[in-house]
């Protein structure tokens, strides 16, 4: 199994009666909440956690996509891989994702891949969501009756732009460019791994299995929740003829862990409160631009009687969220036997873990991703051993890595 | 009795579903619908079907034509829709009369094919944009009520659109007739149409509703004010969806006013 360490970057500074001053944590979130000095400093404590989770072990160090959002600071994810290919050296960068869909034209998204698949060594996933309403629709201006077209024409343009040597011409609905011809190209041939970061809809999951990209199921919902999902993931993809791989299959999952049970309790208590209280704090109205789901995909929610959960989670207690798995917590003890209940679930070879949550402060979020690096990883490192990984980047050999100069002292 | 048909349209052979009502022998009224398209053969058609020969198309992407919507990109296309269903009919102008999303219709076809349009009503408009009026947004609303907006009462969306059909249908019905509105309207409904109005010269009237949460009366009067010669008036007692909220009044109003040219 691999792991992946993943921020959502949260601003961590949301007054205590945010749900009653803000309608919503995203869209159209209070600006004057936003201290761009303090913003220098969380910025850097963030990058610093995803550089020392590298140090740990972790196979992966993720960043992603929001626009307008108080609890996901990077409009740019290509940004922030950027400095952290500079400073890391083995470690997967999973860019989960970049919403394909928003970008006029899309070959600036496959030139900025191209770039850090390069400036890495040829460590990059590229993740293509169709991306949130709540970005697409509500801060992009993206019509949600066009979006799933215009994403479609857009990861064709980009997957060929990857790979075809010829300049060419592409005349499409959303697209009109006469010379396409990248420069640079990826180092991973025929293009880095894709994975396709996923809500549970029905269309994404036969993309998925069409085209062999991994399906990642990002919500904040937790294990448990997730597992029905999952399932319906593999059950598409046994229907189309995909042989069963666990690693097509990523999962996004808060993890906590203390030396015990009470002490993780105590520890991280107040900022999983502040996640589910503050950062889940979206108003409905976002949620959904008409057109942004399918007909499918309404009618099969209908169906299952409407996702319930997230707008749940803030009234529960630490118990509750542990029991119905929104978060994976306790001691090494603890959070190993729920790993292998989740991987036993869900069957997913790749967990992003998120584990920094909410306002956690450095030092907290340091000792649990230590911990669990040190004394959970290896006891559950060896799950799936037995199918090989598709879906992670193929770097250039350590003979061809090149070295960044160290960092200058004095004033540069 | 009024009775909805499939035709195919010429030229071209796009399908238009289309609900017909009243003496063919009748002047003809084309009516526009609003976001909510025309859940049903409702009162203000059944009244307007006593002096006109009502021609009331689903537009593409609407109701039964929800799988039409790819084929529309702009006003133009939509245009050419509703001229063609016209020419199929042998039908060569029309009352035109059009609600919400409809009146824009009604005002780029009024601007574009001048000759098919015998008098111009234009209800709660939507298609240009004022900052100092956004209204509401009526693509940004709960996803258990997404069209409560657009009523004077939130509990009438129940009582005037939702009732006596299927609930899963009507509801998905609702949603993929947002959808139609968004790709005309999204994010913001300035369609471009304020450049094609000073071409009218049909006789127009506007009117506003006066509960109307996403129209202001004040759109009215900048609506009125860039169509030559327009009159406008407001509606008692009604929210957007004027056509389910005050069927009697609407179908008053474009008799007066298409039939004698009395402005109410």
């Amino acid at each position: 199994m691999k792991f992946h360490w993943f921020n959502l970057m949260p601003w961590p500074h949301l007054p205590e009666d945010f749900r009653e001053t803000n309608r919503s944590v995203w869209v159209d979130v209070d600006s004057r909440l936003y201290d761009p000095v303090e913003g220098h400093r969380v910025y850097n404590e963030y990058l610093d956690q995803l550089e020392y989770a590298a140090t740990l072990g972790f196979d992966g160090i993720g960043v992603n996509e929001h626009h307008q959002n108080a609890y996901g600071m990077m409009p740019s994810p290509q940004i922030m891989a950027a400095t952290l290919s500079r400073r890391t050296k083995d470690v997967t960068l999973l860019l989960l994702g970049q919403s394909i869909a928003l970008y006029n034209p899309p070959t600036r998204v496959a030139e900025e891949m191209a770039m850090l698949d390069v400036m890495s060594g040829g460590r990059l996933v590229a993740g293509f969501p169709v991306g949130t309403s709540m970005d697409d629709n509500f801060c992009f201006g993206s019509n949600p009756a066009t979006l799933r077209d215009k994403y479609q024409e857009n990861h064709d343009l980009i997957l060929r732009a990857w790979q075809d040597p010829e300049v060419f011409s592409w005349n499409g609905e959303y697209n009109k460019i006469r010379y396409v011809n990248l420069w640079p190209r990826p180092i991973q041939k025929p293009h880095p791994p894709i994975w396709i970061p996923g809500g549970g809809s029905v269309e994404t999951w036969d993309f998925c299995g069409k085209m062999g990209y991994n399906y990642s199921y990002l919500s904040f919902n937790g294990y448990v929740r997730g597992e029905a999902l999952m399932q319906g993931f593999w059950n598409r993809l046994g229907e189309m003829g995909v042989e069963f791989n666990p690693f097509q299959g990523a999962f996004a999952q808060q993890v906590v862990v203390a030396e015990t049970d009470d002490q993780a309790e105590q520890m991280y208590t107040e900022h999983l409160q502040y996640f589910f209280d503050k950062c889940l704090h979206v108003y409905p109205g976002f949620a959904d631009a008409p057109g942004y789901r399918t007909e499918n995909t309404i009618r099969a929610g209908l169906r299952a009687g409407g996702a319930q959960g997230l707008g749940i989670a803030h009234t529960l207690e630490w118990k509750d969220w542990v029991r119905e798995g929104y978060i994976v917590a306790g001691s090494p003890d603890s959070v190993t036997e729920q790993i292998e209940a989740l991987a036993t679930k869900l069957q997913v070879g790749h967990l992003v873990t998120l584990l920094h949550c909410g306002d956690m402060p450095d030092d907290k979020a340091r000792a649990s991703t230590k911990l669990f690096a040190e004394q959970v990883m290896p006891r559950v490192k060896h799950l799936w051993e037995d199918y090989e990984d598709h879906w992670s980047p193929k770097p250039i050999g350590s003979e061809q890595v090149a070295t960044p100069a160290p960092v200058l002292t004095g004033s540069n | 009795m009024a009775e909805l048909k499939t035709l195919d349209l010429r030229p071209g052979g796009q399908t238009a579903h289309v609900w017909q009502g009243g003496n063919a022998d009748s002047p003809a009224l084309l009516f526009l619908h609003p976001i909510t398209g025309i859940p049903r053969w409702g009162d203000a058609l059944e009244s307007l079907a006593n002096d006109f020969h009502v021609i009331a198309p689903y537009q593409p992407g609407w109701g039964p034509a929800k799988d039409d919507l790819p084929g529309v990109r702009d006003a133009l296309d939509l245009v050419l829709f509703n001229v063609d269903l016209l020419n199929t009919l042998g039908v060569g102008s029309a009352h035109v009369v059009g609600v919400s999303i409809g009146a824009w219709i009604g005002a780029e076809i009024a601007a574009i094919r001048p000759d098919a349009v015998q008098s111009l009503t234009l209800i709660n408009p939507l298609g240009l944009w004022s900052e100092n009026h956004p209204g509401e947004d009526p693509f940004a609303q709960h996803p258990g009520f997404p069209t409560a907006v657009l009523f004077s009462d939130p509990d009438k969306r129940n009582e005037l659109l939702m009732a006596e059909r299927d609930p899963m249908d009507a509801y998905v019905t609702e949603l993929l007739d947002l959808r139609a509105s968004a790709k005309f309207l999204w994010p913001i409904p300035d369609t471009g149409v304020g450049r094609r109005l000073v071409r009218i010269d049909t006789r127009t009237l506007i009117a506003t509703s006066e509960h109307d949460n996403l129209v202001a009366s004040e759109m009215g009067d900048i609506w009125r004010a860039a169509i030559p010669g327009a009159q406008s008036v407001e509606i008692a007692d009604s929210g957007h969806i004027a056509d389910l909220e005050a069927p009697e009044a609407l179908a008053e109003l474009v008799r007066s006013f298409a039939l004698e040219g009395v402005t109410a």
